[in-house]
């Protein structure tokens, strides 16, 4: 039973598209997980559908639905050279992965996760997702095992992906979303049996704020 | 494609057309590529579509058409999986729209390296299964925001065009706005409140809202 979930604020800006890609991942990790969730970003995008139609309308070129019919058309033999051609992200999970949101895959690296120790129980391999504002991250406590005390700079948000650990605040099973401010203090640790699995986005310890919004904007470029 | 299903198909698609059934002309694009229907679709929802684009953003017209134009050849695309029990059509094309604009301005800011290859679609991954209360949830959303859309108060309806006409978050609004952060998420509860919008009721999210 999932008890920890993404703020309405935070699914709001997922919906409309302005989170960056890592929060994002996140987002939509703990989406296959929830139900919940899932069917209150299906209400948030009935909204946009339904202020798309209050929109006003602007006058179309005339000739713009017979150029989108030729390219239908010119599609439909190139869709048709594609099939079959359609390549599939396969690849084989170490054990301690099976059972992660298989959506996840695309995301990791082909030639295997880089784990890293972190601490003597903690190891964590990044992902790259191409932006540098957040880092996404797998990280995992061995069973029983302790993180070091850490505040956050930035705001971190944990998928628990398979697993469970506790800190001062509670304990949080898989699928499972956790937000940490700037600030909060904690000292996670997993449960005693088995080895905990999450994901992890942390906003980049160096905050550029301001300039970083021309430098990194994922989803938020204005073209001018 | 049959030839003989042709005569009573066009009388259908007429009837659709006329009542201006969008989720059943969807369908009818996905499973029978009719284009008929598509024009149809596109003759309401092109117009709308660049308005909705165009809003308060910098893109200029030729740059919005283009976007009409990607997302319309995507909704044909993709129409075979419609389900109009799962979405309407209005929030089908919007979630389209959003996601070509997304890769849209990636493309063009031309800076991301590596994850080219990644597109919205994939990012969002949104065929999800719907759950047994999914179309009961959205058959009383749908009333809700037709009956009380047009009572939001002009500030809270403001935060929402920004944010779901322009891709902007919460804290772009409050930039733009020059209001703090706070009150562009209360503005956002107060609307999603009134609309009487059915989300979880997740134990922090009220907080997180009014903190």
């Amino acid at each position: 039973m999932i008890k920890h979930h993404p703020s309405t604020a935070l699914l709001t800006d997922y919906t409309v598209g302005s989170l960056s890609v890592a929060p994002a991942v996140s987002v939509t990790t703990h989406l296959k997980y929830c139900q919940q969730c899932r069917d209150s970003v299906g209400s948030l995008k009935q909204l946009g559908g339904a202020l798309l139609c209050e929109a006003e309308p602007a006058q179309i070129s005339s000739d713009l639905l017979t150029q989108t019919l030729d390219r239908l058309d010119a599609d439909e033999g190139e869709m048709a050279l594609a099939e079959g051609a359609s390549e599939v992200h396969e690849f084989e999970l170490s054990d301690e992965l099976k059972g992660i949101p298989e959506y996840l895959n695309q995301f990791l690296p082909r030639n295997g996760l880089n784990w890293r120790k972190l601490s003597s129980s903690v190891t964590v391999a990044p992902i790259s997702v191409g932006e540098t504002r957040y880092e996404l991250a797998l990280h995992k406590i061995c069973a029983g095992g302790q993180t070091p005390v850490h505040d956050h700079n930035g705001v971190e948000y944990t998928v628990v992906l398979k697993g469970s650990f506790s800190d001062e605040d509670g304990m949080y099973n898989e699928g499972d979303f956790l937000t940490r401010e700037p600030g909060d203090v904690h000292r996670p640790f997993a449960t005693q049996h088995e080895d905990c699995i999450c994901l992890s986005v942390l906003e980049a310890p160096i905050r550029l704020k301001g300039l970083g919004r021309v430098l990194n904007p994922f989803m938020r470029f204005q073209p001018s | 494609m049959v030839m003989m299903a042709k005569q009573p198909k066009q009388r259908s698609t007429m009837a659709l057309i006329e009542g201006q059934d969008w989720n059943a002309l969807l369908q009818r694009v996905g499973s029978h590529q009719d284009k008929d229907a598509f024009s149809a679709l596109f003759a309401h929802f092109a117009p709308l579509l660049k308005g909705f684009l165009m809003k308060g953003s910098n893109l200029d017209p030729e740059q919005a058409e283009e976007l009409v134009q990607e997302t319309m050849i995507k909704v044909w695309r993709k129409a075979p999986s419609y389900s109009s029990a799962q979405a309407a059509a209005s929030t089908w094309m919007y979630t389209i729209a959003r996601n070509t604009r997304i890769d849209w301005l990636r493309k063009h800011a031309k800076i991301s390296q590596q994850t080219d290859e990644l597109i919205a679609e994939d990012l969002f991954d949104e065929n999800e299964e719907s759950s047994p209360f999914t179309s009961l949830i959205q058959t009383r959303n749908s009333k809700n925001i037709k009956d009380h859309l047009g009572d939001l108060p002009q500030e809270q309806l403001q935060v929402l065009t920004l944010m779901y006409f322009q891709g902007k978050s919460g804290q772009e609004v409050a930039d733009e706005l020059s209001i703090p952060l706070g009150t562009v998420k209360s503005r956002v509860r107060l609307a999603l409140q009134k609309l009487k919008l059915k989300l979880s009721p997740n134990g922090e999210s009220t907080e997180a809202y009014a903190q």
